[in-house]
């Protein structure tokens, strides 16, 4: 039986075998069979990729974009695809070393100085011509040159530049009988007199309104005269200065004078943040420090709040039109199958090649642009004059004093031990000294450790 | 027969393939990772134990991390055991509607992490969360209700009383533990004069021993890796009060650029969870009772 049993699975375990290559083979079949559900619109052009991390009603401004360059010319298509934001930067570090990265990508993250000296990125000046490369020197702002530079090359370029300055509530500065057109001009006249008049708390002495409150350490410290690095003479990092330390002790006073635990409850009960959740438009606050993007946004979602923007003002003898910047940049990898199409790309978006006609993608997003040429556009006045409010950022954009976080190697981990310090000190866990001790020594501590194992420094 | 081990690895060989290309590899390429400094594209250099040596001598956050992974591995998994197998006692009682109560408890377990986490965050939110509107309503004055996730103080025992949420995984298995205990243990034990309480002493929990030891390797393996939760939560803050080690493991790698250390941080931590789960493992003869 046993004999005949085994004779018999001979012919069955064949057929099983073919079953099972007919199976794959099917497979394999259909799944080249299926259309991709997103087929080249311009086959017979050069594909140019192009990556984002854009989403919803952004991700529609960036398509418009991609359609607009591929309208332009007739070389190149562009592909643009959107990635999730959390896992961009793990799935474009893995098709670099996978040699096969998209042709161009849009960035917001701190990546650059940690890219480039990873030799991930190609030099965009190499692909400028001279007098490209010197015209981008002059008459770029000089927050788009700190963003985009390392070890003086550029490694990114500009679509749009953050700004933060203060939007305040026409209503509740009427009701508390504050003149908008007299905007304080300084941070200890906004800080003392106006943010008391416009505080409200509840019968339990809890804040349910914040006339305004001064936070953010990186925000502040160029107007106190401070920085993390000298921007003037690029050598190091600049942590323990009396001029950082001055700042992150006026922002603890401040929290603690209106306590640290009730701060913290009030935050904790605000809204997302996200566009009608905001809580500047829900008058949690009165007076807050916010972004350029705000400007479209209560525009598009909260038309009826009467609202004025002004430069944060600088501490009594600070500097003014100041603060911390990012943006949105474009960077071309090491590998990119078609550089001369990505850079098109990012000439035609970022205004470099036509800052007239790029004059309106950044209306379209409410984005800062990297020049004056742009900014000046009629375009670019045509939307500022429709929302007066954006004139404040424009006006803040070619200042010296606002920084990006050092151009270091390890900027990633510099930016989180920078928010964790504020945190601390903030909370107040550690003393404004103690903090930047520890800071100091967390940075040192990485920087060694860098040292010995030959990572860019 | 060969023929038939040949059909037999056929039909496995898309998990074999898997296993091999995307486990098997990785874990052995990693043990040369770690030995090098390595940034994903460029090819690694070999620095031998230094990424060992800065990680024991001279790195804070990573001693940080650690401590609040074992602490949570410490307090998450016996509170888990304690209240999965209370819950499942409770649950294998006969009493009506006793299905509905069981879906209930279980429900939580299949609802995806990230999609838990997100719901956390506003049920924990100091000024319109739920739980505080509930402390409240219990007398506590708002001012000394808890800031859970936005507190240094809080945010870690947010996370372990958010472990209880999904304990409806190992409570199943605790049931079906109880469900295996034969009945006939109980009717000796009545016919002797047992009380309830004697019954669960001295015949339930012995009995589902097995169970709790096999919940047990798992929990510390889950807490050990713990990351989803603190990645979205809290980001490991406030004050890195909740950088737990597989978090500071991801940021090393993927945003620091760091790989060659974050897979000597991989490997330590395998070392760490191998050495328990062998402790574990060693002691379970002690307490395991299996049956006959």
């Amino acid at each position: 039986m046993a004999a005949s049993g085994q004779q018999s699975s001979a012919p069955k375990a064949g057929r099983a075998l073919w079953a099972l290559a007919v199976v794959a083979a099917a497979t394999l079949a259909l799944s080249f069979a299926i259309q991709s559900p997103n087929r080249r619109k311009f086959p017979r052009r050069t594909p140019v990729r192009f990556w984002h991390m854009w989403t919803a009603e952004w991700k529609v401004v960036v398509d418009r974009i991609a359609d607009s360059f591929n309208a332009s010319q007739d070389t190149y298509e562009l592909i643009a695809l959107s990635v999730p934001g959390q896992a961009a930067n793990s799935k474009f570090l893995l098709a670099v070393a996978g040699g096969d990265p998209p042709d161009c990508m849009a960035q917001w993250n701190p990546v650059i100085p940690m890219w480039a000296d990873s030799k991930l990125l190609v030099r965009l000046n190499t692909l400028m011509t001279p007098a490209e490369w010197a015209d981008f020197q002059t008459n770029t702002y000089p927050i788009a040159r700190k963003i985009g530079m390392y070890k003086g090359d550029l490694y990114g370029v500009t679509t749009g530049l953050n700004l933060w300055a203060c939007y305040y509530r026409l209503d509740h500065l009427e009701a508390a009988g504050l003149d908008p057109n007299d905007f304080p001009k300084t941070l200890e006249e906004l800080v003392d007199v106006w943010a008391p008049k416009l505080h409200r708390r509840d019968e339990n002495g809890s804040l349910v309104r914040m006339g305004f409150m001064p936070k953010g350490w990186s925000l502040y410290v160029p107007g106190f005269g401070g920085g993390f690095w000298n921007w003037a003479k690029p050598s190091d990092l600049t942590i323990d200065t009396p001029e950082n330390l001055r700042a992150l002790r006026y922002l603890v006073e401040q929290r603690e004078r209106l306590g640290f635990d009730n701060v913290l409850r009030f935050e904790a009960g605000l809204q997302s943040g996200f566009g009608i959740d905001w809580p500047f438009i829900s008058g949690q606050y009165s007076i807050l420090l916010d972004g350029q993007w705000r400007v479209e946004q209560l525009a598009r979602h909260a038309p009826e709040v009467r609202y004025g923007t002004a430069p944060v003002p600088p501490p009594a003898g600070g500097k003014a039109n100041y603060g911390w910047s990012n943006g949105n940049f474009m960077i071309i990898p090491k590998g990119a199958r078609c550089p001369a199409g990505a850079w098109a790309f990012i000439k035609f978006w970022s205004g470099l090649a036509e800052p007239a006609r790029a004059a309106e993608f950044y209306t379209w997003g409410g984005w800062l642009p990297l020049s004056d040429k742009i900014a000046a556009a009629p375009a670019y006045r045509q939307y500022v004059r429709k929302h007066p409010q954006f004139q404040t950022f424009l006006d803040i954009l070619p200042s010296e004093n606002v920084h990006p976080t050092p151009p270091v190697p390890f900027q990633d981990y510099l930016a989180d031990r920078i928010k964790q310090a504020d945190e601390t000190a903030m909370r107040g866990t550690l003393t404004p000294e103690e903090t930047i001790r520890r800071l100091v020594r967390e940075i040192e501590t990485e920087r060694r450790r860098r040292r010995e194992f030959g990572h860019g420094d | 027969m060969k023929k038939q081990h040949l059909i037999g690895y056929a039909f496995i060989s898309p998990w074999l393939i898997g296993f091999l290309v995307f486990v098997a590899g990785p874990f052995v390429v990693s043990i040369y990772l770690s030995f090098t400094r390595y940034e994903v594209v460029t090819s690694p250099v070999w620095v031998g134990l230094s990424n060992y040596r800065r990680l024991l001598s001279d790195d804070p956050l990573f001693w940080k991390a650690l401590g609040i992974t074992l602490k949570y591995a410490l307090l998450a998994v016996p509170v888990g055991i304690v209240a999965g197998v209370a819950l499942a006692l409770l649950l294998n009682l006969r009493v009506a509607g006793i299905s509905i109560y069981r879906t209930v408890f279980y429900l939580p377990a299949i609802v995806p992490v990230v999609a838990t986490s997100v719901v956390f965050v506003w049920l924990l939110n100091p000024q319109i969360g739920l739980v505080n509107q509930f402390l409240q309503a219990l007398g506590l004055a708002p001012k000394h209700c808890p800031a859970w996730l936005q507190s240094t103080r809080w945010a870690f025992w947010s996370l372990v009383f958010m472990s209880l949420w999904a304990i409806g995984g190992s409570m199943i298995i605790y049931l079906a533990g109880l469900k295996d205990i034969p009945i006939a243990l109980y009717e000796a034990a009545v016919i002797d004069g047992a009380s309830t309480w004697q019954r669960t002493r001295h015949i339930t929990l012995p009995m589902l021993t097995p169970v709790i030891f096999f919940n047990l390797v798992m929990g510390t393996i889950g807490a050990f890796q713990y990351f989803t939760q603190a990645y979205i939560m809290t980001e490991g803050g406030p004050e890195d009060s909740t950088h737990f080690y597989a978090l500071y493991l991801f940021n090393r790698a993927w945003r620091y650029l760091d790989m060659g250390y974050a897979s000597a941080m991989a490997w330590i931590l395998f070392v760490i969870v191998m050495v328990l789960t062998i402790v574990i493992f060693k002691t379970h003869r002690r307490w395991v009772h299996y049956g006959g």
